[in-house]
């Protein structure tokens, strides 16, 4: 999935950073909804938003309770971080405008009964798309929203150098199932069993958060994530580079069975993170061959400027065959 | 009901009505304190939380535990009230802590469990009701 890259800037003069800038004229560049089988990925790199004027315009997007919450995150690091995962929610869901602006600070937000954030619209925020499902994962260093129209998505971002603090044995014995652990074991180099611990840990996470359960809504060890390289049939430890196999997820409680109405993407993102996408498979239509997912990647720092990315800042390593 | 005394000091503050759950555990419906209980909340203007199961002892290890796991600074302040979220701690962090939880106190937390250790307190809580189990 290499595009020829194509850099889409949208500056915005610096002068309009006022009080009331979010409603500024065209202050977001508006964008086309993704299709049915398309997730819109966006990320931040909080070490690129300096401007403290922008940041405390960014805090007045925020919900009192949103503010509330980055006010209590323990220092200046995570406080940015929070502050910015709220802004890229609300920023890129105003994006997706069908009939006019749609200011950012406006939108609801509930929680599902897991705790899944999800969008409240009552009918007079009809200008928002109402079937767009997102999803948002952050780390320290990178902030990451998926957006889709209609299918169920969860996004999972880690560093790729994450390193757990217990033996990734142990935990995956522990965390993970039986096959998980054979596959894990199988893997004599500990750098790649490390970064296919965090490979598997991301499409897990982001497996259990389409579903809008969570971890403690669906326990790893139900289910088992398979990388199925194209040529064989059997899951191996794929090479790091250009295997594009597929990725499967299967239910312990049944085990012949393939949760198949669910298809995975692993990427790499801006060299540093390790991105797994779940996305809910359109229901294939009679006849036709089930097209993969298409996945468009875009980096931004809102109000400021768009970009929209292709390799090597976002490389898929695999499951889009 | 939960009694307490307050200290001198404080005495002045009004004593709402306790509208949070006194343990957040969520398969105990009744809450007792152990008589002669020594652990006393501290009052604060906005709110105050009962100590009603935890020992000290529990919530200090669990403080230690999360020191460990996020890499704390030594200056940081971790109490009872620390949400460990706010501390920095994502997924991956909040089960690396359960699972040094389960190692630290011999007891095994269920997966659904892990949505209760929100904060220090709730998982030295969790971590008394499970060893109170486990002794039973």
């Amino acid at each position: 999935m290499i595009l020829s890259r194509r850099v889409v800037i949208s500056a915005m003069n610096a002068v309009c950073f006022k009080r009331s800038f979010a409603t500024a004229s065209s202050p977001l560049v508006p964008v086309q909804l993704p299709s049915r089988k398309e997730a819109h990925l966006w990320y931040v790199v909080p070490d690129e938003v300096k401007s403290s004027a922008l940041l405390h315009n960014y805090l007045d997007i925020l919900s009192p309770s949103e503010k509330e919450n980055v006010f209590h995150k323990r220092g200046e690091q995570l406080q940015k971080a929070a502050l910015l995962a709220r802004v890229l929610v609300r920023t890129t869901i105003a994006r997706y405008q069908i009939n006019g602006q749609v200011d950012p600070r406006s939108l609801k937000f509930k929680k599902n009964i897991h705790g899944k954030p999800e969008l409240e619209w009552n009918d007079d925020q009809c200008q928002c798309a109402p079937s767009l499902q997102f999803n948002i994962s952050h780390t320290s260093s990178l902030i990451l929203c998926g957006v889709t129209v209609d299918s169920l998505i969860g996004v999972d971002l880690e560093e790729k150098q994450r390193k757990l603090k217990n033996n990734i044995l142990a935990f995956a014995r522990r965390y993970f199932t039986p096959h998980e652990v054979k596959f894990l074991s199988s893997i004599s180099d500990p750098v790649v069993q490390q970064q296919y611990f965090v490979k598997l840990w991301t499409l897990k996470e982001s497996y259990v958060k389409a579903l809008g359960k969570g971890f403690s809504g669906l326990p790893f060890r139900m289910f088992t994530i398979q990388f199925r390289t194209a040529e064989k049939g059997n899951s191996c430890p794929s090479g790091e580079t250009n295997n594009k196999g597929e990725i499967i997820v299967k239910s312990l409680e049944d085990v012949n069975s393939f949760s198949s109405n669910w298809q995975f993407a692993l990427l790499e993102l801006a060299g540093s993170h390790y991105a797994a996408i779940c996305m809910e498979k359109d229901e294939a239509v009679e006849g036709e061959v089930p097209t993969p997912m298409k996945l468009t990647v875009r980096k931004t720092i809102p109000y400021v400027r768009d970009e929209l990315i292709s390799g090597p800042d976002a490389f898929v390593i695999s499951g889009l065959t | 009901m939960a009694t307490f005394t307050a200290t001198p000091a404080r005495a002045s503050f009004a004593l709402k009505p306790v509208q949070v759950p006194v343990c957040k555990i969520s398969n105990v419906r009744s809450v007792s304190l152990p008589v002669g209980s020594r652990s006393f909340p501290s009052l604060k203007a906005r709110r105050f939380q009962v100590s009603c199961a935890a020992k000290k002892e529990t919530v200090d290890k669990v403080c230690e535990i999360v020191r460990k796991q996020l890499a704390l600074p030594a200056d940081a302040v971790v109490n009872g009230e620390s949400r460990i979220s706010d501390l920095g701690a994502d997924s991956l962090d909040t089960v690396e802590i359960v699972m040094a939880i389960e190692e630290t106190f011999d007891i095994t937390v269920e997966e659904d469990g892990a949505q209760t250790i929100s904060s220090v307190q709730n998982a030295a809580d969790l971590i008394e009701e499970l060893l109170k189990k486990k002794g039973a």
